[in-house]
């Protein structure tokens, strides 16, 4: 069973600020959710490795500067001096 | 001038722009017309470029008038899912935490569309950063079917399949994590295509989760789906998990009517064919009932059909979706409305707070994967379910690499169940993830899977689906355009 | 005695690069205005995605082979997942060793004196960008670092003593500066995290210290503390500290209201890269000349001594310097070995070492060393005043040749010069600086040694006061 506080936890994780009813609501859904993919269980982990696609390092990019025309970050509303503003850190 | 243009093909609006039939203009203002004036209805649009459009319809009747060089799409209206950036035009993704948002570059498939000289006449809905399968969760409010305003267009590329089917674009792209373009092509009976894995550049297109996304094309016609993937496919520098292939020694720069990818031909001469009994038997019977009769039709043909199963099926919803949410709670993880987002203004906050306050903003459905996405990835879940999940898809990939041995493409419903009604499934989000039995398994393998409008029952529609081997698009086409044509249902709804 | 275990975690940037890691702007990001090195993909902006840049793979490598790393046929990245706000994406791109995928670098050894060291692994990741704390009201973010290529060196805790770190480190320096994958002389180019255990203790981890420099004083600080509570029996508890580089202290971290937990998995946005044998061997063939290798060649060309021969390899620009030298007079390579090691070293700024070039400010080049050894082997001028040319050339950048003949030319009436003169004769006269104390008559003696050294140039005048003056301060 999925507990309030493990979903209050998680939420810190993923930074999001929950309410009472939100964690209230995610903890019943969320347990039934995670219910059904306890059949993975039957799975075994001796199978095969993932396959992903795969390159050689001759095919990665080179480095080469290619300088970005425009600003990135144009819209971005909260700008100081060209620094970008954000929260507090202490 | 017929002014019915709107109706067209995006086959015939190409040619009949580039033989002087009709100009470019005269074609767009129709559709803007269209969209004006069924869009209010449809809901299918988030944004509508009109000035753009017509700018671009100008200097296309320019060039052809001055006897210069059009791509292959010249004119061709164009509908964008809203989670593909477009440079200059607001890209959204239906999500608070985008609003205003205006990309500085072009996904790839953008550039090569604009290339080939496509109209993109706007930005089409879909439920909050591709999170779910009726695009009722968008913060736009939900796209309706063009069949019936009362049911789901499906998701989530809703706005991707009803604007064609609602004749507001001759083609859209949509993306398909886990059947988010074949879900609502089926529901609104219209074509899409899900591609390889690889097969087409996923530079700008808005991560929900990166393994199993591919950005794919939505039209009226196997053909005109077709002429789509030709402009869109390829390797792309921007994207390093984009392959490549045998078809393409061509240059994709390269204009598409020069040199096509992909060929139309009907072709279903000693194709063999497998039914996915899992899947046909596990579906609505109203919907497994059109996918017999088609596959009847289809078989009397010089093609073989046989029943066969899938076993690791049993373990594709479970896999998709942990592998979905985790890739997911670490993709949006840079919403955090510092460098883009809604207005907001983070000094006096400390960071934590800030971080955690803002994003509660995204919606209740995509909060609810991160969360989940994120214990699936925690020191404790890690082994138990991210990495099954992992092991789960290759086993499937392996099954399925098994079965197209035996067959050249499997066929199976695109979705379980006819389209419902808005609200019905809205609040059990297990039973939302369940409709997506059909569709997952493309993903998962990294195979191409195409549905085709087969029918109606009760007057909604049923979508055919069609898998082939990865990189088999061509063998899909050739199956998919034979169904086409044996089972020929194209009509549009009366709106 | 209680045995004190240190381990390692040092970063370092991979400033040889044109490019970032993952995309194509430029990895000189310093001296930029802020936010004017950026571009979609390093300001996290949505739907980009990690371009690798296929040197920097190159460069990772090569430093795993010289720290004596196994390196894997494969290898991927994962992401690490938390939250900052110098994290564009809000993760960080980076290699993690987990069910048989390895980072780039694995399970290595570094010898340095007659200790050695056993490496952990060598990973490439992402730097961050940079917060610059303006007010107490907010933060201002410059992302102009963010995705600048980092290599992660980390050891297992086998030093004993902080003098041992700072050997080590000296070696790993020296090794980077010899692959010529970065400067390590570049402000914030290399950055260490250390971390300390008392015999069967908690182990506390130190952050943020910003300079090779000071890794030693701050393990010293951090033993020391925990030492002294141990013997005062209170409990040292198991956290990170930072290194506060102002006040040379280890303070606390602000305590994490809840632990992290950065749920790694593998990046889905870059392929996995095939090494193998191939890729490894051209690579063993680029490969420029190591240290180690540079140091038994030293002994073996040049017969220098271990001692002088570990002096100059341990400093790439000290070693290139002496080359340079012998390749313009090659002679007397150990006399000129002798020169640099015992009397130039003496003219460098130590604060120096770690900011710019180890010789700047000092207008001494190749060319005016190998005219210097070639007039002493030819009995031009004697040790002395060698000793005295070699002080002017350094700030001047005269040749020696040109500083003998205005010597010879008149009568020397530099303070500086005639100060040198009488500074090597205190030293070698010992008695008679003793006597002169006594007897003021007696400094008439030394004038006369001076006069001599100066082949009698100096002014008399001149060298008798600053004679006395020296007597008078000497205790
Ligand atoms: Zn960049």
């Amino acid at each position: 069973m999925i507990s309030k506080d493990e979903i209050r936890h998680l939420g810190w994780l993923s930074r999001l600020e929950l309410t009472d009813s939100e964690l209230d609501r995610y903890a019943t859904q969320i347990d039934e959710i995670i219910s059904y993919f306890d059949k993975l269980d039957n799975v075994s982990l001796t199978g095969s490795d993932p396959a992903r696609s795969i390159k050689k390092v001759s095919e990665l990019r080179n480095d080469n500067i290619h300088v970005f025309e425009g600003d990135p970050l144009e819209f971005s509303k909260n700008r100081k001096d060209g620094f970008v503003k954000g929260p507090r850190m202490v | 001038m017929p002014n019915h243009l709107y109706r067209l093909t995006a086959d015939q609006v190409a040619s009949g722009i580039k033989n002087r039939d009709f100009s470019a203009q005269e074609y767009i203002s129709q559709i803007l017309e269209r969209i004006e004036k069924i869009d209010l209805k449809i809901n299918a649009f988030v944004a509508v470029d009109k000035q753009g459009a017509a700018e671009k319809a100008r200097s296309i009747d320019k060039r052809i008038h001055d006897g210069e060089h059009t791509g292959g799409l010249a004119g061709v209206a164009l509908g964008i899912k809203d989670n593909i950036c477009t440079k200059g035009l607001k890209t959204t993704c239906a999500s608070k935490m985008l609003e205003g948002y205006v990309p500085p570059y072009d996904a790839t498939v953008i550039k090569k569309l604009k290339e080939n000289d496509a109209i993109i006449v706007g930005k089409l809905n879909l439920d909050e950063f591709a999170m779910g399968s009726t695009t009722e969760y968008s913060k736009y409010g939900p796209t309706r079917n063009p069949w019936n305003i009362n049911y789901v267009a499906g998701g989530s590329s809703g706005g991707s399949a009803a604007s064609v089917a609602a004749l507001e674009c001759a083609m859209s792209l949509g993306s398909d994590t886990g059947g988010s373009v074949r879900c609502p092509a089926s529901f609104c009976s219209v074509v899409g295509l899900k591609p390889t894995y690889g097969c087409v550049s996923r530079s700008g297109l808005i991560s929900y989760s990166n393994s199993l996304e591919q950005i794919g094309p939505v039209g009226k016609t196997v053909s005109d789906v077709v002429m789509l993937m030709n402009a869109i496919a390829g390797t792309d520098e921007n994207d390093q998990t984009t392959r490549t292939t045998a078809i393409e020694t061509i240059p994709n720069t390269m204009s598409l009517d020069r040199i096509p990818k992909y060929r139309l031909h009907q072709n279903n001469r000693n194709i063999r064919v497998g039914l996915v009994k899992e899947l046909v038997e596990g579906a609505d019977p109203a919907v497994s009932k059109c996918i017999y009769s088609a596959v009847d039709l289809f078989s009397r043909s010089d093609c073989k059909c046989e029943d066969t199963s899938m076993k690791s099926i049993e373990y594709a919803l479970a896999s998709y979706y942990t592998i979905a949410m985790a890739e997911a709670s670490s993709n949006l993880a840079r919403y955090d409305n510092i460098r883009y987002g809604f207005d907001s203004n983070p000094e006096e906050y400390e960071w934590n707070t800030y971080f955690a306050k803002v994003r509660n903003n995204f919606g209740e459905e995509v909060k609810r994967r991160i969360i989940i996405g994120s214990y699936v990835l925690s020191a404790g879940y890690y082994g138990k379910y991210y990495l099954k999940a992992q092991k789960a898809r290759e086993m499937i990939k392996q099954e399925v690499k098994s079965l197209f041995e035996k067959y050249d493409v499997l066929i199976a419903p695109t979705m379980p169940i006819l389209p419902f009604k808005f609200g019905e499934k809205i609040d059990d989000p297990l039973k939302m993830y369940q409709i997506d039995i059909d569709t997952v398994v493309a993903n998962l393998a990294g195979i191409p899977a195409i549905s085709i409008p087969v029918g109606f029952s009760d007057c909604l529609p049923v979508g055919l689906q069609i898998m082939a081997n990865e990189m088999e698009e061509q063998t899909l086409f050739d199956v998919a355009s034979s169904f086409e044509s044996i089972v020929d249902i194209h009509k549009s709804p009366e709106i | 005695m209680v045995e004190v275990k240190i381990g390692l975690e040092i970063h370092c940037q991979l400033t040889g690069l044109q490019s970032k890691l993952f995309c194509s702007c430029q990895c000189d990001y310093r001296g930029k205005a802020p936010n004017t090195n950026i571009c979609p993909i390093c300001s996290g902006l949505p739907g980009t995605l990690p371009l690798l840049n296929q040197r920097a793979v190159d460069f990772a490598s090569m430093i795993s082979l010289a720290l004596g790393c196994k390196v894997p046929d494969k290898v991927m990245f994962y992401r690490k997942n938390y939250f900052y706000p110098d994290l564009p994406k809000n993760f960080q791109i980076t290699q993690y060793n987990a069910y048989g995928i390895t980072s780039i670098g694995v399970e290595g050894r570094v010898d340095y004196g007659i200790k050695s060291t056993k490496i952990r692994r060598v990973q490439l990741e992402e730097d961050p960008g940079r917060l610059i704390y303006d007010t107490s009201f907010y933060t201002l973010i410059d992302y102009n670092r963010a995705g600048v290529s980092l290599v992660e060196i980390v050891t297992e805790p086998d030093f004993a003593e902080p003098k041992d770190v700072r050997m080590f480190l000296n070696k790993i320096t020296s090794i980077i500066e010899h692959l010529g994958v970065g400067d390590t002389k570049l402000d914030g180019s290399v950055r260490c995290d250390v971390n300390v255990s008392l015999e069967g203790g908690k182990r506390v981890e130190i952050k943020n210290v910003g300079s090779f420099r000071d890794v030693e004083k701050a393990l010293g600080y951090e033993i020391t503390r925990q030492k002294t509570m141990s013997v005062r029996d209170i409990e040292i508890k198991s956290e990170t500290r930072h290194w506060d580089e102002a006040r040379k202290v280890t303070k606390q971290s602000r305590a994490k209201e809840e632990e992290e937990d950065y749920r790694y998995f593998p990046e889905p946005d870059i392929p996995t890269i095939v090494l193998g044998n191939e890729f490894l061997s051209s690579l063993k063939a680029k490969m420029p000349e190591l240290p180690d290798e540079r140091k038994i060649r030293f002994l073996r060309e040049y017969e220098l001594s271990d001692h002088v021969a570990q002096v100059l390899i341990d400093n790439k620009e000290l070693a290139d310097f002496f080359e340079s030298t012998v390749k313009i007079y090659s002679s007397s390579p150990n006399e000129i070995a002798n020169w640099i090691v015992s009397d130039l070293l003496g003219f460098i700024d130590d604060s120096k070492r770690e900011e710019g070039s180890l010789f700047s400010g000092l207008r001494i080049e190749a060319k005016h060393m190998a005219e210097l050894v070639k007039m002493i082997d030819q009995n031009i001028i004697n040790r002395n005043i060698a000793k005295m040319i070699l002080g002017q050339i350094t700030k001047t950048g005269e040749m020696p040749s040109y500083v003998l003949d205005k010597m010879n030319a008149s009568l020397i009436d530099s303070k500086a010069i005639i100060s040198e003169a009488i500074e090597s004769i205190f030293n070698s006269e010992k008695s008679a600086v003793r006597d002169a104390k006594q007897n003021p008559n007696a400094a008439n003696f030394l004038l006369g040694k001076v006069m001599q050294l100066t082949g009698g140039r100096a002014d008399p005048k001149i060298a008798l006061n600053l004679i006395k003056t020296k007597l008078a301060v000497l205790e």
